[in-house]
């Protein structure tokens, strides 16, 4: 079904921005459908972090959601993780973020998301594919049985977006769309 | 005070029309509104190109590169506490950039601009600072960040006595050619005095050693610690932009040095600051 819902957006994407003909300039009418493609891909990602990282998710359906979500994201995408008052930055394969966000050893943890975004303009790469970066905020809190609360922190993700042209024949039509996969993320942790 | 009061009236209508957004938590976002999150909000805001909820602007729309819109926006691009930001200096720079007969804008795609990116590699099993300089560069249609420079000590401290015109001691006699140079090993012998033998205009090229470091296995790369900018696009003036992490209204990308330059300073600076002698 989502797959589903994904195309028909892609189409009518299409549909809006323009027909057929290649053209590689980003309108801004069509920089803005493609932002709300963007942006459907990262409030699906914000969904499955919260799912897996959920302590009453079952292990089996944590996996199933890490599959989901890695899909979102192209091949070899790493997140890097720094905190405060350290200088480093970890980096991480996106399979391995999710699992230890699933292991995390807290009794319950809540993961919310602020209401805010950004989102970038497009930049065009040499390969002809399309770069943005979506800027999200997350609260996260982490509860042991006896203590209560026992970690608790805001972190800042800068999330890439690539966008691509792409064809498709549908009803033997030949139609040109624009694929959005996300990519690589910083996660920054925000001053308490 | 007084920027402070304009950013929270300005962006407090904001918090509570927000659409379309990614989550549901709702705490207090003002500081998240304020900070200017991404280097490109920090070009757009400079330019009057987008609104105070984000939204962009584009030429011919209503607002685009509004003069007030900019003012209001160009005074929050200010770190408040940085000593290297002159409140006369703040206040002049930015009359200037929105002269009416010449205003200042950014260009992301236009030279004068250039990223320096604090990193740390480990260098033989020891940990060690690096920095990158890196430029906007355009190749066919697109656009990509080149490394334009390196900086590492280790390297500086291998060429501390090029050009060292007191040295009455490490040199090649003028005659040695008579002996088919059977003198150069001695150059050689001691390698710390290596650099004594090089003709005076030569530069090392850092950017050639850490490529062969690399290569060789002697570096390898662990981590980004700090990045910051340095802009040089708007008349008679320099300035550095660097992220700020704290939970205030002044905080994200913002400039953290400002310094009025002529156009030989500039290149001067330019020069100081990635490390070409």
């Amino acid at each position: 079904m989502r797959k589903l819902l994904s195309l028909i957006m892609m189409v009518c994407l299409f549909a809006v921005a323009n027909r057929v003909v290649a053209q590689d300039s980003l309108s801004p009418q069509r920089k803005q459908a493609i932002d709300s493609l963007a942006l459907e891909k990262v409030r699906d990602l914000s969904k499955y972090i919260s799912i897996i990282g959920d302590k009453t998710t079952p292990w089996s359906d944590a996996q199933r959601v890490i599959e989901r979500a890695a899909e979102l994201f192209m091949e070899n995408s790493e997140i890097g993780v720094s905190s405060l008052g350290k200088q480093d930055v970890n980096y991480y394969k996106v399979r391995e973020y999710f699992d230890r966000l699933m292991q995390l050893n807290y009794d319950k943890v809540t993961i919310d998301w602020y209401k805010i975004q950004y989102v970038s303009d497009l930049v065009r790469q040499p390969d002809g594919t399309y770069v943005g970066i979506i800027t999200i905020y997350q609260r996260f809190q982490a509860f042991d049985k006896e203590k209560g609360l026992v970690y608790e922190d805001t972190t800042k993700k800068d999330i890439t977006v690539y966008v691509k042209r792409k064809e498709t024949q549908i009803g033997g039509r030949l139609i040109n769309f624009w694929d959005v996969m996300l990519g690589d993320i910083r996660v920054k942790e925000t001053s308490k | 005070m007084r920027i402070f009061t304009w950013v929270v009236l300005f962006l407090l209508p904001v918090i509570g029309f927000a659409q379309g957004s990614i989550g549901s938590l709702t705490g207090d976002e003002t500081v998240f509104y304020a900070q200017t999150k991404q280097m490109n909000q920090f070009f757009l805001r400079f330019n009057g190109e987008e609104d105070v909820k984000g939204k962009r602007y584009y030429s011919g729309d209503p607002g685009y590169r509004d003069v007030k819109v900019r003012k209001k926006f160009l005074n929050i691009l200010f770190d408040n506490s940085s000593p290297n930001v002159n409140s006369d200096s703040k206040f002049v720079f930015i009359d200037e950039a929105l002269n009416k007969r010449n205003p200042s804008f950014l260009d992301f795609y236009s030279k004068g601009w250039f990223a320096e990116v604090t990193t740390s590699f480990m260098y033989k099993k020891e940990k060690v600072n690096l920095i990158l300089y890196l430029k906007i560069e355009k190749q066919l249609n697109g656009y990509k960040w080149v490394i334009s420079n390196v900086y590492f000590d280790r390297f500086e401290s291998w060429f501390t006595h090029l050009n060292d015109t007191a040295n009455l001691k490490y040199f090649i006699h003028p005659m040695s050619h008579e002996l088919d140079f059977m003198n150069l090993h001695k150059v050689f012998k001691e390698p710390e005095t290596l650099d004594y033998y090089f003709e005076k205009e030569y530069q090392p090229d850092m950017t050639a050693l850490f490529v062969m470091e690399i290569k060789n296995g002697n570096l390898s790369f662990v981590s980004v610690n700090n990045v910051k900018f340095h802009v040089f696009q708007v008349q008679n003036w320099y300035f550095e932009i660097s992220y700020f992490n704290r939970n205030d209204v002044n905080s994200g990308w913002l400039i953290s040095n400002l310094l009025r330059l002529n156009d030989k300073d500039k290149k001067d600076l330019m020069r100081h600051y990635t490390h070409l002698n």
